[in-house]
């Protein structure tokens, strides 16, 4: 049973760092935007369809497909933002009504190009490696390290660079920080890239784990979103912490629990967080 | 003169032209085409196109001294039974249609049925829904036939597929199925005959949407079972094969539903991939000129390189053969509008396509189906079952 | 009579002599689901609207109703007037509950709907997973009719009436409720809660009231629907159902009371009318929702309204 509880907590970590990069990207979009980008899930699904698409089709080597497929939805970011988020500023309904209409538009396309027919990466990096009994699976340990490292990138360059420090700035005092000479549209569009190019990240390394089928964002931005609250909305590394509890408590429970009600932890152990701790786990802490 | 013999001709060839028209069979499809649950409406509707469009070319079908074309109605329901209703309603009301192809998904079919009783007689409605199989043959239900075969019963294939998995010297199955309509079926389906085959069997669900089958997999191979019994969708098989296989936990697989792709795709660290396919379409190509002609019809008909070897099997149910299988029907009935007579000869042929067909005591559908054994390195070896 | 009243009163007489010249039944039926899906899209607007929490229970309300009269038909013996009552008083009993948990944590717009969409999943998720009760993802077949004055409400026509009455009554209960000084304080708490409370409002007490009443009238909506429909499944509580209903009020417009039906006669028919390729509908419908938000943030009914009030005025 030990042996069972230890595999879902590495496990869970490992699909944490996931739902957390995902996460991330909803943080800092409502840290600037002051929206919550459920369409995020959607630029994941094309990030993992685009890297799928460089690497099995175009027979790019994997390493190079994954950069290639972040370019690409950060590219799609950019026109989403200047078409449509451009609009909905600070304004949380029309962003979650504007996200939803993007979803169903860009889940449509999806089906129209790659049809319901799940698509599986070949094998990029086979094999599996054994920690204290429990198996896992190379991909997996490479996708964790990868996305801690862009996580604990991101939180440096926010923390270290002038403009991190800027976006921090904004976050806390939009006019104050416009008066201070920060160009806040820029600020903003080059969020929402940022966001998305990390949903992209997370779509295209998912890719090498799981099969792919148009519908693979709407539940992980669901989680992810989940994962974001319970941090508290607006922490960098919280959303890596959220993410990685909300894996944990996913796996863990359900090997207690029957497997149908898994969703309902999350759930249950979210609207608690709310209710006494709404600033999120780690809030205060950045 | 020549105007008038020009009017008269122009006349004679609208009033010909019209009657022409009117001699048109509608066929009406009731299935989702988008979302989650689209695969099942795909193929029917891709199969159900080609068929009508391949009679009306050669010119439509004759029954009795009229020729008659075929008109096809394929509205979505997005598996909306609301949609669904008014779509149904359309089709039997606006349409006149007499036939209908489907539901698959049982809540589509529960939203219609109602209606459906209530015009118990105006048409028939051919669908592959679970929740048809317990309403056939009861009061008020002529109008109702299932297009799928059954696991369970005298003609089942679920009693067949155990035995075999006996025959491999199986003790211990762990089933891991989604939280479904389908699942729950299938779980009181299989239990018994398991148990009667004395294989234990531990079952574990899992709610759609899941991904990562980590903690399920884990608590299965705990009770070291000889076989893992997957279901059932395409989409959850490719991973659910593949995080089993990769970490080592399992090596032997029984399915009664989904491709051969996912056993193919991790052919190296298995051992025996054994699977239930109404057709295993990748040999059939090879060895039956009806398929061989099948397939090289579909991809000039929708102009593509690409056959769905994946999906096509969904076409044993309310799909191509299905079109013919029911004019031929008329034929023998000699009659378009008389459903009764009509099911009456339905229930009474087996028709000969890609698959035998025919319909048992309740309006059934009996099919022919593979057995396919993958072993290590990707040998299939496939079995042609015919049930009694 | 001031044209807004005149406006409406030809429009309840031409719905009520509708059936007699629209003989098709496939267009009744439509409208009778347009009716049943503008009471959960009016009384939504009573808490979404009117008081600006956006509600993700609403489906919830809806679902839950159907299996609970539907269950005391079967297990109470009661009939299905007293059923609906019942289904309908039990998710009052949980908007209380969820209201409570959600307003006394003085959970704010965006959380409020987060945590109200985590209540509604698990209502979800029980539904799916209870199945001695609710047979799961299989649904129930529901056989009974409701009976009104002696005649079984069976037939299309029958449905239409009575739905157009309790699409009315609806309009009527929540219309009351707006002009009146309760309808006040939502508007005060829709427009800035704090500051409700420093005007000496209760704004718990005002907005568990918007909450309770909206979500008892979307249970009567979805006691009658179901039995229309004759089937329950899970379905009914999904997150793409309660999406549905914000979709309706967007669509119809959030500032008048009826504005909602708008937007629900328009989703509820507009699949049926335009016959596009599956996938290219979705589109069209995921395009009307951006273009609705970003072009006509008030709605048809709110901009038509706006626009012949500008023409009016000068």
């Amino acid at each position: 049973m030990g042996q069972l509880i230890l595999g879902q907590l590495l496990n869970g970590a490992i699909l944490g760092t996931l739902y957390g990069i995902i996460a991330l990207g909803v943080t800092l979009t409502f840290g600037i935007t002051g929206i919550v980008n459920f369409a995020l899930g959607v630029f994941m699904m094309l990030g993992a369809y685009a890297a799928w698409y460089f690497t099995d089709v175009a027979g790019l080597p994997y390493p190079l497909a994954v950069p290639c497929a972040v370019a690409a939805t950060a590219l799609a970011g950019l026109v989403a933002d200047q078409a449509l988020f451009r609009f909905t500023r600070n304004n949380l309904v029309n962003g979650l009504l504007v996200s939803i209409g993007m979803i169903a538009v860009m889940e449509s396309v999806a089906l129209l190009i790659f049809t319901s027919t799940p698509k599986e990466m070949h094998r990029v990096l086979p094999g599996v490696i054994e920690v204290a009994g429990f198996v896992l699976p190379k991909m997996k340990v490479a996708v964790f390290g990868l996305l801690l490292t862009v996580i604990l990138a991101t939180y440096a360059a926010l923390t270290r660079t002038w403009i991190g420090r800027a976006a921090y700035a904004y976050a806390q005092n939009p006019e104050a920080a416009a008066l201070m000479g920060v160009r806040t549209e820029r600020l903003q569009t080059g969020v929402v890239v940022y966001s998305t190019a990390l949903a992209g990240l997370g779509g295209a390394l998912y890719a090498s784990l799981y099969s792919l089928e148009p519908t693979l964002g709407s539940l992980f931005v669901l989680k992810a979103v989940e994962a974001a609250i319970l941090a508290g909305i607006g922490s960098v590394l919280g959303s890596l912490f959220g993410g990685v509890i909300l894996g944990i408590t996913e796996g863990v429970g359900s090997i207690y629990l029957p497997l149908a009600f898994r969703d309902v932890y999350g759930l249950v152990f979210l609207v608690a967080i709310l209710l006494f701790k709404p600033a999120g786990l780690f809030a205060g802490r950045k | 003169m020549k105007l008038k013999i020009g009017l008269v001709a122009a006349a004679l060839a609208a009033a010909v032209g019209t009657a022409q028209a009117q001699d048109v069979v509608k066929i009406g499809q009731i299935e989702a085409q988008t979302g989650t649950l689209a695969t099942y409406g795909w193929m029917g509707h891709q199969g159900a196109n080609m068929a009508i469009s391949e009679i009306n070319a050669a010119g439509g079908f004759k029954v009795g001294a009229k020729t008659y074309k075929l008109e096809l109605i394929s509205p979505d329901t997005r598996a909306n039974p609301q949609d669904a209703l008014i779509q149904l309603k359309s089709m039997l009301e606006q349409q006149k249609a007499k036939y209908v192809f489907g539901p698959f998904l049982t809540n589509v079919f529960n939203g219609i049925e109602p209606y459906a009783t209530q015009n118990n007689g105006k048409f028939l409605l051919m669908g592959g829904a679970t929740a048809i199989h317990a309403q056939l043959g009861t009061p008020n239900r002529d109008y109702l036939m299932r297009t799928w075969n059954w696991d369970a019963g005298a003609s089942g294939f679920g009693q067949l597929m155990v035995d075999y998995l006996k025959k491999q010297g199986a003790k211990k199955a762990a089933m891991i199925f989604q939280n479904d309509a389908f699942t729950k079926v299938a779980v009181d389906i299989y239990t018994p005959i398991f148990k009667q085959a004395g294989i234990e069997l531990a079952v574990e669900l899992f709610e759609p949407g899941t991904k990562d089958f980590s903690a399920p997999l884990a608590k299965l191979a705990a009770g070291k079972p000889d076989y893992l019994f997957p279901g059932y969708t395409d989409a959850v098989l490719y991973d659910i094969v593949r995080q089993a296989t990769e970490t080592g936990l399992f090596k032997n697989f029984f399915l009664v539903r989904g491709s051969m792709a996912p056993g193919l795709k991790n052919k190296d660290l298995i051992e025996n991939y054994i699977a239930y396919l109404p057709k295993y379409f990748e040999q059939a190509e090879k060895t039956e000129p009806k398929v061989k002609e099948f397939i090289a019809k579909y991809k000039a008909f929708y102009k593509t390189n690409d056959f769905p070897y994946d999906q096509a099997p969904l076409c044993s149910s309310s799909c191509y053969d299905h079109v013919y299988m029911l004019v031929e029907a008329m034929k023998k009935a000699g009659t378009v509008d008389d459903v009764a007579k009509v099911k009456a000869a339905l229930m009474s042929t087996t028709y000969n396509g890609l698959w035998n067909i025919r319909y048992d005591a309740t309006g059934e559908a009996v099919f022919d189906f593979d057995v396919l054994h993958m072993r290590k390195g990707g040998a299939i070896s496939a079995t042609r079952v015919h049930p009694k | 009579m001031n044209r807004q009243a005149a406006f409406f009163a030809v429009t309840a007489v031409v719905l009520l002599l509708l059936p007699l010249v629209i003989k098709s039944d496939v267009v009744m039926t439509i409208l009778v689901f347009a009716w049943l899906q503008g009471m959960l899209a009016v009384s939504f607007n009573l808490i979404f609207g009117f008081t600006g929490q956006l509600s993700m229970f609403h489906a919830a309300a809806f679902g839950i109703a159907g299996y609970a009269t539907h269950l005391s038909m079967q297990y109470l013996g009661v009939g299905y007037w007293t059923g609906t009552v019942l289904g309908a008083l039990l998710v009052s009993v949980l908007s209380v509950i969820v209201g409570t948990i959600c307003f006394r944590f003085r959970l704010k717009e965006f959380y409020f709907a987060v945590v109200t969409l985590a209540f509604s999943e698990v209502a979800r998720i029980t539904v799916v997973n209870w199945n001695s009760v609710t047979n799961g993802t299989l649904g129930i077949n529901l056989q009974e009719k409701p009976w009104l004055f002696g005649f079984k409400v069976d037939d299309t026509v029958s449905w239409y009436y009575l739905s157009l009455v309790a699409l009315a009554v609806t309009l009527l209960v929540c219309s009351r409720v707006v002009h009146s000084w309760m309808g006040r304080c939502f508007s005060a708490i829709r427009l800035n809660d704090e500051l409700g409370d420093t005007l000496g409002i209760n704004v718990f007490r005002y907005k568990l009231a918007a909450f309770v009443v909206g979500n008892f009238i979307a249970a009567v909506a979805g006691s009658l629907y179901a039995y229309y429909l004759g089937s329950l499944e899970p379905g009914f509580l999904s997150i793409d159902a309660s999406l549905g209903i914000v979709a309706m009020v967007l669509l119809g417009g959030r500032s008048s009371v009826a504005a909602p039906v708008v937007g629900a006669v328009l989703l509820v028919s507009l699949p049926h009318l335009i016959h596009f390729s599956a996938e290219v509908r979705s589109i069209v419908y995921g395009s009307i929702l951006i273009l609705t938000i970003l072009l006509m943030p008030q709605g048809i009914y709110g901009s038509i309204a706006s626009l012949l009030r500008k023409r009016h005025a000068s």
